[in-house]
């Protein structure tokens, strides 16, 4: 693995929040129990949200910026100003890293928040799509000064063979950029395809594994089984409890665990970053990730 | 360029419900009209039809809830006649969806304009006063989105601070850009509170789960306390990528409107007056016209020539 990563500091177990509803991440953050860290998909200019940033980084946690209006796949190129922006916006956060999924945010010539198209558009896996995600991941890493992390994003539905793993690892290998896995896309995933992402665990880099995203999803009925839906004021299911303990102890580098949930009452988010660091401390081989439980305990 | 076709289908897939619809029938045949070898066709092999649809479903409900910011009250009007809804959902195509972000309110809101026609009102007369409170709410979508081009194409605007000296009233006047005005049936803020009750971002989910009542429809409209609605838009916050619009909003008598067809940059606020005292207005009336008139330049909804 690159130098750049492994000197990424370990930030623990933390909570993925919105700046400007419930739960409040700054009492979170001081709650007993609290995330260590906060992520939060903010607008792209800072200034509209540095002032709720600083509260929280204020209250003792480190924040990640986390949006959804970058391309990191397909043909349509993003706008200098939306990078330079972000940019901007990590560096004046002090995010040590910036991940988003890896689909498209924005369509033709039209840059913006994933919003505009109702929510992500989902990649297609093939051998072309591969090449253009290499160019929209260098695209950002031209213009962002810390490392880059790519995520499999939440899908319904799967176009094209190649499997998630062989894209995505192949992706990091060639940007030399770090993975973000959430386990509830991954879960999407399986249901949309039909494959086991475990059995093709060879083909991830998971030393480039550097975050852990867990959160509510909803199963809906298919005429061809259930279909996952990403709802992060939702419960988790059962299914991503499983593959967060599946999917732990075979990732040796992971820096962070993420809570996703916006909309989640606070002492149900108490609650389930309680069980999260059980299972991180019985699962996870990263002995700087466990540490940090112990500093939190 | 065939991965630019497959973009282009599966984009098709998403938006277009007929495309959609002879997919899940017969993936092949639907996939003909794309420029793709069979390699690339058959990457559209390992879509789950029922997973589609619901995709489809779920993306068209979230970007219903994002127009619905923009027409609450015609929204929610169109909630209580029969068909409204499904009419609603029909606009969520590639047409609209292909059009720049940027416009695709102002297209949305065309297209329901549209679309009246083909719904069962009342009367005649509910169905101009649906067209009226639409018409606002589409002036300020258009306003906001001209707006907000602007500032993107050019950056920095520099507003004119408006002071009037002395001989204000002796200048022609026009409508400011970025100045939308219609007559509505009633203030805006009474017709939100009436037809919107719920905040307005679960607006759309709170009509779809319980459409508004066409009785109570009725009845609201059957109000009449007509009003000159004006709005101007204006940048809350300057951004290279996303400039936030917002709207300040004023409210006139109707008596204004027939004024107001005479503000072209042509004329002045004298010239109006004069025009009135010839007709026999009294002094009260003509210092409350010239105040008025005063405000709105003041707030740069008019502006001197």
């Amino acid at each position: 693995m690159s130098n750049h990563l492994e000197e990424l500091p370990t930030l623990g177990v933390g909570a993925s929040l919105s700046l400007s509803s419930e739960p409040d991440p700054v009492s979170l953050v001081r709650a007993k129990g609290g995330p260590s860290f906060v992520e939060y998909s903010g607008l792209v200019d800072v200034d509209e949200v540095i002032d709720e940033v600083e509260k929280i980084r204020a209250a003792g946690a480190p924040v990640l910026f986390h949006p959804s209006y970058i391309n990191f796949c397909g043909s349509y190129p993003n706008s200098n100003a939306w990078l330079e922006a972000t940019s901007k916006h990590i560096e004046s956060v002090g995010s040590s890293w910036f991940a988003q999924d890896v689909a498209y945010c924005f369509w033709e010539e039209g840059p913006g928040y994933s919003t505009q198209l109702g929510y992500f558009i989902p990649l297609i896996f093939n051998q072309r799509s591969l090449e253009l995600a290499v160019e929209r991941v260098k695209e950002v890493q031209a213009k962002v000064a810390v490392p880059v992390a790519v995520e499999p994003p939440p899908v319904t539905f799967i176009t094209g063979s190649m499997p998630l793993f062989s894209f995505f690892g192949s992706l990091a290998n060639q940007t030399d950029c770090a993975i973000l896995l959430d386990m509830g896309h991954l879960v999407s995933y399986e249901m949309a395809s039909g494959r086991s992402v475990l059995e093709a665990i060879a083909e991830l880099p998971v030393e480039r594994v550097i975050e852990i995203h867990i959160a509510g999803g909803r199963l809906k009925d298919g005429d061809a089984g259930p279909i996952y839906v990403d709802a992060h004021e939702c419960e988790i299911v059962e299914q991503t409890w499983q593959m967060l303990e599946a999917m732990l102890p075979r990732l040796p580098n992971v820096k962070a665990v993420c809570y996703e949930c916006e909309g989640v009452n606070e002492s149900s988010v108490l609650a389930t970053l309680k069980r999260i660091r059980k299972i991180v401390r019985e699962k996870s081989n990263c002995e700087a990730l466990v540490a940090t439980l112990d500093k939190e305990a | 360029m065939s991965f630019q076709e497959q973009e282009r289908a599966l984009f098709d897939l998403l938006f277009d419900s007929s495309v959609r619809e002879n997919f899940c029938k017969d993936s092949t045949t639907a996939l003909h009209q794309y420029e793709l070898n069979e390699e690339e066709r058959n990457d559209f092999n390992t879509i789950r039809p029922d997973a589609l649809e619901l995709d489809a479903k779920i993306r068209a409900d979230l970007l219903l809830s994002h127009f619905c910011r923009s027409f609450p009250v015609s929204f929610s009007i169109l909630s209580s006649i029969d068909g409204g809804l499904d009419v609603l959902k029909s606009l969520v195509d590639v047409l609209t969806m292909r059009t720049a972000s940027i416009e695709r309110a102002t297209l949305f809101g065309r297209r329901i304009g549209e679309s009246l026609n083909a719904l069962a009102f009342t009367s005649a007369d509910e169905q101009t006063k649906v067209s009226a409170i639409l018409e606002a709410e589409l002036g300020m979508a258009w306003t906001s989105a001209t707006l907000k081009r602007e500032v993107l194409d050019n950056g920095q605007l520099h507003n004119k601070s408006t002071q009037l000296d002395k001989s204000w009233s002796s200048k022609n006047i026009k409508l400011a850009p970025y100045v939308c005005a219609a007559m509505i049936p009633e203030s805006y803020e009474k017709l939100k509170q009436s037809f919107c009750p719920d905040a307005e971002c679960d607006l759309w989910r709170s009509l779809n789960k319980k459409p508004l009542a066409a009785s109570i429809r009725k009845k609201l409209l059957e109000k009449d306390d007509p009003r000159l609605f004006i709005a101007r838009a204006h940048v809350s916050h300057l951004s290279q990528c996303e400039p936030t619009i917002d709207q300040k909003t004023a409210e006139l008598s109707e008596g204004f409107a027939s004024l107001f067809q005479h503000v072209n940059g042509t004329v002045s606020v004298d010239y109006i007056l004069e025009q009135l005292k010839k007709i026999g207005a009294q002094d009260e009336m003509l210092q409350s016209i010239k105040a008025t008139f005063q405000q709105l330049l003041e707030s740069d909804m008019l502006e001197q020539v």
